[in-house]
C-alpha cells in the first residue's frame, strides 16, 4: 500500500506492507537512527516520536496508521527552538544519560512543556516513567526539565516582546 | 544501509546503528531443555544464501575462557541451561533467519535438571573458600547472646541500555569486531581463540556501552565469537543482535545467594564471633564463580570488626542461566546479610542500631578477614553523625519503636520504620587470573601540546573520561580542551583491564597520572612528541589456602552509610519509602554534581531491588511472563534521595563509589521494614505478600 505523511516537515510517500512498523520504516527507509526499536512492546521509550504533536511509540505503531498525519522524530525536532531549550536545559543541569534514552527524554520533555509551561517535580517524574532507564537520577532530571522550562519561558517572553 | 562503512571511533555509536554492505544476520538456535545430551540439530530446508553453523564448523577452539572457567561457544554434546546456543543460522534477511532458527529441531535426551543450590552435591561445587580467624567455636560457646538467620538475595535483570550483540567485519587483513563491552581485550582474545588466529589479527572497536551493571564483562565475547565465526565462514560481515526478549531470558543474571549467618555478642555487647555459610548460585558454567565467591566471602563480616570468624563459601553450579555480577561482583550480597544481622545484634544488646554499629564498626587497626589490621581510619563515626543529623535517625528510631509498641490497630495510621547501614567499597582489588601487566595506559604529548590518552577502558562514562582529562591537564599545565581520549580500539589502545569496580577512577586515573608525571619529567629535556606508558602492578594478590586468606582485600576503600525511612500502609501493607540519605567518603571528588547524580541513580536502582525487581527463575528458565512483567521502579515512586559527599582529606585520591548504594540501601531498607512490621525479614523485595504473614498486625 502507498502511505503518504509528513515526516519532519516534509511530505513523504512510500510503499509499505501492512505489518511494517513505523520504527523500522523510519530507520531503514529514511535512515533516522535516533529512533531505536529496542523492546518492540512500546514500553522502553527509545522509539518515541511526536505524532501530530503527541508522543507515540513507533515500535508498535503500524506504518499505515500515520497516513495523512505528521511525524516528528528527534532529527526533525532537533531543528526547532524547543529542542534548543531542552538540550540547553539538560546541559545547564549537567544531566548525564546513558546516551540511549536521551531521545525519549527530550521528546517527553517537549510534550510535557507543551502541556505545562512550569511542570511540578511530580509531573516531571510521572512523565519520565515512559522512558524507564537505570541511568536516571530523579533529581537531575527534575532540574534538567525545570532548566529547559526556564529557557523556553525566556525565549517565549523575548519573542512576545519583539 | 545506514552507517555503512563506518570506520574508526565507534565509542559514541550504538551497535544497533552500525551496518555494512552485504552484511548477513546471525540467529541463535537454542537448547530446548535445561539439561541433556544433544542428539541432533535439524534445520528446515535452507533457502539459498542461508547456512547452519554447528560446533564442528568452528575453525578454532569451541570455548571461551572467562576468569579461569570455560564456556562453550556452541554446546556440542551436552546442554547445560535452557536457551544455551547450540547452532547458528546465518543469512541475509533477519526475519527469515529468525524463522529458520525457530523451526530448527533440536533433539535432546532430557535429563533431570540440577536446580537445587542451597543444598548441593560436591559435583556442583565450582569454587570453595574457607577462612577461619581466631577461635569462633570458643567465642560461641562462652556467649549467651547469639542471633542467626538465612539471608537470601535473588536474581535480577540488568536491563541494559541496549540488548547485547556484535558485528564482525573485514578490515583489510584483520577481522574487526564491533560490540558494547566492558572488556575489549577479552573479546579480542576469545575471538582469536575461536578462529584459531593470532590475537593481532582481530581488532575490537567498542561501541557505546550505556548502562551495563557489570553484565557486559564476558558475554559480549561469546556473541562476538558467534559473529566472527559466521563472518569467517560466509566471508561477509556478520551481525548478531539479540532481541530484548532473548537478552532478558537467556543472558547472565545477578547471582543468587544464600548466607546463613550466626553471630555472637560478648558481655560488653561487642561483636564476638561470626559463622557464615555462603552458597552462591552461579548457574551453568559459572564464568564469574571464583571472583563472585571471593568478593562475598571477603565482605562476610560487613563493615564490622570481628575477632573470631569462620567463613565457608561455595559457588554452586546449576542448570539455571549463567549468573554473576550485578552492580559489583558480589560484595552486595555479604553486606546485605551482615547489616541485617547487625541490626538484630543491636536489638539483642539493647542498643540503638546506630550506637551499636558505631561501637563495632571497623577502625584503624581492626583485624580484616586476612588477619591484617586496617591501615587507615575509616570515617564511619563522622558518616554516622552526618547521617543521624540529616535524617534525624535517633529521634525517629526511638519514636517509631514507642509508637509501634503502643499501637492499638489500623486506625492508628501507618506504621513507620527507619534503618541504617554501613559499607565500604574496596578498590584496586584484582580479578582471578589477572596478569601483572593487564593494566596499562599510554599518554602522548604532541608537538602542538595536545595530549592523547590511550586506554582500552575508555568505553566508560563520559564523567570518568572527563576526570582523566582534568587530571592530565592539571599535571601538565595544559588546557583541558587540548586533552583527548583515543578510541579504545585494541589496535590503538593498550589493555587497561575490564571496566568494572570503579577502576576507571581507582586504577586508570592513577595510571594517567603516572604517565603524565613521566612526560612532565622528560618534557623540557627531550623534543616533542613524547609518549609514556604506565603499568599498574598488582600490590598483593589475594591467595586462599588451608583455611586462610592472605594479601590485601583492597588497595584502598571508599566508605559509606545509608539511612532509609519507610511507611507501611495499614490496610494494604504496601511499603512506601519516605526518604533515603546517603553519606559517602569517596576521596577526592572531582565533579560534585556528577558524583551526587551517580549516587542518586544508584540509590534509585537499589530501591528498585527493595520494592519491585524480582526475577523468578523457575525450572531452570526465565519465563516469558517474567519478561513481560519485569519492570523498573517508576521515578515517581522514588522517595527523596539526599546525598552527602564527605571529604575529610582533599589530598587523597579519587576512589570508586558506584557500588556503595547497592551495598547500603537494601540493607537499610530491610531494617526499616523490620522495625515498622516488628519482625525480622531475610530477603528482598519485601511487599505486602511477605509482610502479611509477619510481625504485628497493622
Amino acid at each position: 500500500m502507498t502511505i503518504s505523511f509528513i515526516l519532519n516537515g516534509e511530505d513523504v510517500s512510500l510503499n509499505a506492507r501492512s505489518y511494517e512498523r513505523l520504527a523500522d520504516v523510519l530507520r531503514q527507509r529514511f535512515g533516522l537512527l535516533g529512533v531505536k526499536a529496542d523492546c518492540r512492546r512500546g514500553v522502553c521509550g527509545k522509539c518515541l516520536v511526536l505524532l501530530d504533536g503527541r508522543l507515540a511509540p513507533s515500535c508498535i505503531l503500524p506504518v499505515f496508521r500515520v497516513r495523512g498525519r505528521e511525524v516528528i522524530t528527534i532529527e526533525g525536532f532537533a531543528q526547532t527552538d524547543e529542542y534548543q531549550d531542552i538540550a540547553g536545559g539538560f546541559s545547564d543541569a549537567h544531566l548525564e544519560t546513558c546516551g540511549f534514552c536521551e531521545t525519549g527524554k527530550i521528546l517527553v520533555t517537549a510534550a510535557l512543556l507543551e502541556r505545562r509551561a512550569r511542570p511540578a517535580p511530580a509531573e516531571i517524574l510521572d512523565a519520565m516513567a515512559s522512558v524507564p532507564c537505570r541511568c536516571t537520577d530523579p533529581e537531575a532530571i527534575i532540574k534538567a526539565v525545570q532548566a529547559a522550562a526556564d529557557r523556553r519561558a525566556r525565549r517565549l517572553y523575548h519573542r512576545a516582546g519583539q | 544501509m545506514p552507517g555503512s562503512g563506518a570506520h574508526g571511533a565507534a565509542i559514541d555509536i550504538a551497535l544497533t546503528d552500525l551496518g555494512f554492505e552485504g552484511m548477513v544476520h546471525v540467529t541463535t538456535v537454542r537448547a530446548p531443555v535445561p539439561r541433556g545430551r544433544l542428539r541432533s540439530v535439524t534445520p528446515p530446508r535452507l533457502p539459498a544464501g542461508y547456512r547452519l553453523i554447528l560446533p564442528q564448523d568452528i575453525p578454532g577452539r569451541n570455548r571461551i575462557v572467562s576468569f579461569g572457567t570455560e564456556v562453550p561457544i556452541l554446546a556440542a554434546d551436552r546442554v547445560s541451561y535452557k536457551g544455551e546456543p547450540v547452532a547458528l543460522i546465518v543469512g541475509p534477511d533477519p526475519l527469515v533467519a529468525d524463522e529458520l532458527a525457530r523451526t530448527t529441531v533440536v533433539d535432546c535426551e532430557e535429563e533431570d535438571a540440577v536446580l537445587s543450590w542451597e543444598s548441593f552435591s560436591s559435583e556442583q561445587v565450582l569454587a570453595k573458600r574457607v577462612v577461619v580467624v581466631g577461635d569462633p567455636d570458643l567465642a560461641f560457646s562462652i556467649s549467651d547472646r547469639t542471633v542467626d538467620g538465612v539471608y537470601r538475595s535473588g536474581a535480577s535483570e540488568h536491563l541494559y541500555s541496549e540488548p547485547q550483540g556484535s558485528i564482525a567485519s573485514f578490515d583489510y587483513d584483520k577481522l574487526a569486531i564491533w560490540c558494547a563491552t566492558q572488556w575489549p581485550y577479552h573479546v579480542r582474545d576469545s575471538v582469536a581463540l575461536a578462529l584459531g588466529c593470532k590475537d593481532e589479527e582481530v581488532v575490537v572497536r567498542p561501541t557505546r556501552l550505556g548502562v551495563h551493571m557489570d553484565g557486559k564483562l564476558w558475554y559480549p565475547s561469546l556473541l562476538s565469537c558467534h559473529a566472527a565465526i559466521a563472518a569467517f565462514l560466509v566471508r561477509k560481515p556478520a551481525r548478531i543482535f539479540l532481541t530484548r526478549e532473548e537478552d532478558f531470558r537467556y543472558t547472565p543474571k545477578r547471582a543468587r545467594s544464600s548466607i546463613a549467618l550466626r553471630a555472637a555478642l560478648d558481655n560488653s555487647g561487642r561483636l564476638a564471633a561470626i559463622d557464615a555459610r555462603i552458597a552462591v548460585n552461579v548457574g551453568a558454567y559459572g564464568p564469574l564463580a571464583e571472583e563472585t565467591l571471593s568478593q562475598v566471602c571477603l565482605a562476610a563480616a560487613g563493615a564490622y570488626a570481628c575477632p573470631n570468624l569462620r567463613v565457608e563459601g561455595y559457588a554452586v553450579a546449576t542448570n539455571d542461566v549463567p549468573m554473576g555480577a550485578f552492580g559489583g561482583l558480589g560484595a552486595t550480597h555479604a553486606f546485605f546479610a551482615a547489616e541485617a544481622t547487625s541490626a538484630r545484634l543491636a536489638q539483642t544488646a539493647g542498643l540503638d542500631p546506630m550506637a551499636w554499629k558505631s561501637l563495632n564498626v571497623l577502625k584503624k587497626g581492626s583485624p580484616l578477614i586476612t588477619g591484617e589490621g586496617l591501615k587507615e581510619e575509616p570515617p564511619y563515626e563522622a558518616i554516622a553523625e552526618r547521617l543521624a543529623a540529616a535524617s534525624d535517625f535517633g529521634r525517629k528510631y526511638a519514636c517509631y519503636e514507642l509508637v509501634r509498641k503502643r499501637r492499638s490497630g489500623r486506625a492508628d495510621g501507618p506504621l513507620r520504620g527507619i534503618g541504617f547501614a554501613f559499607a565500604y567499597q574496596g578498590a584496586g582489588a584484582f580479578l582471578a587470573g589477572d596478569s601483572p601487566n593487564s593494566y596499562t595506559v599510554e599518554v602522548s604529548l604532541e608537538k602542538d601540546l595536545s595530549l592523547v590518552i590511550r586506554t582500552s577502558a575508555a568505553a566508560c562514562r563520559e564523567s570518568v573520561r572527563s576526570i582523566w582529562k582534568r587530571t592530565a591537564a592539571l599535571l601538565l599545565d595544559i588546557p583541558v580542551e587540548s586533552v583527548t581520549v583515543a578510541p579504545p580500539d585494541t589496535d590503538k589502545a593498550p589493555n587497561s583491564g575490564p571496566v568494572t569496580l570503579s577502576r576507571g577512577l581507582t586504577v586508570v586515573n592513577r595510571l594517567v597520572e603516572k604517565a603524565c608525571e613521566k612526560i612532565q619529567k622528560q618534557r623540557f629535556r627531550e623534543p616533542l612528541p613524547l609518549t609514556a606508558r604506565s603499568i599498574y602492578r598488582v600490590p598483593r594478590p589475594i591467595k586462599w589456602s588451608d583455611g586462610r586468606v592472605e594479601g590485601m582485600p583492597f588497595d584502598m576503600a571508599s566508605w559509606g552509610g545509608a539511612v532509609v525511612e519507610v511507611e507501611l500502609d495499614p490496610w494494604t501493607l504496601e511499603p512506601r519509602p519516605m526518604g533515603v540519605w546517603l553519606c559517602v567518603d569517596g576521596g577526592l571528588i572531582v565533579s560534585k554534581d556528577r558524583a551526587e547524580a551517580a549516587l542518586r541513580a544508584g540509590a534509585a536502582d537499589a530501591m528498585g531491588l527493595c520494592l519491585r525487581e524480582k526475577l523468578d527463575i523457575a525450572s531452570g528458565q526465565v519465563s516469558e511472563d517474567e519478561y513481560l512483567s519485569y519492570c523498573l521502579l517508576q521515578p515517581a515512586q522514588l522517595p527523596p534521595i539526599f546525598v552527602d559527599l564527605y571529604e575529610p582529606d582533599r589530598h587523597v585520591k579519587s576512589k570508586g563509589i558506584g557500588e556503595l548504594p547497592f551495598d547500603t540501601v537494601p540493607a537499610a531498607f530491610l531494617q526499616a521494614v523490620a522495625q515498622a512490621a516488628g519482625a525480622p525479614f531475610f530477603s528482598l523485595p519485601v511487599g505486602p505478600e511477605e509482610l502479611s504473614g509477619a510481625g504485628d498486625e497493622a
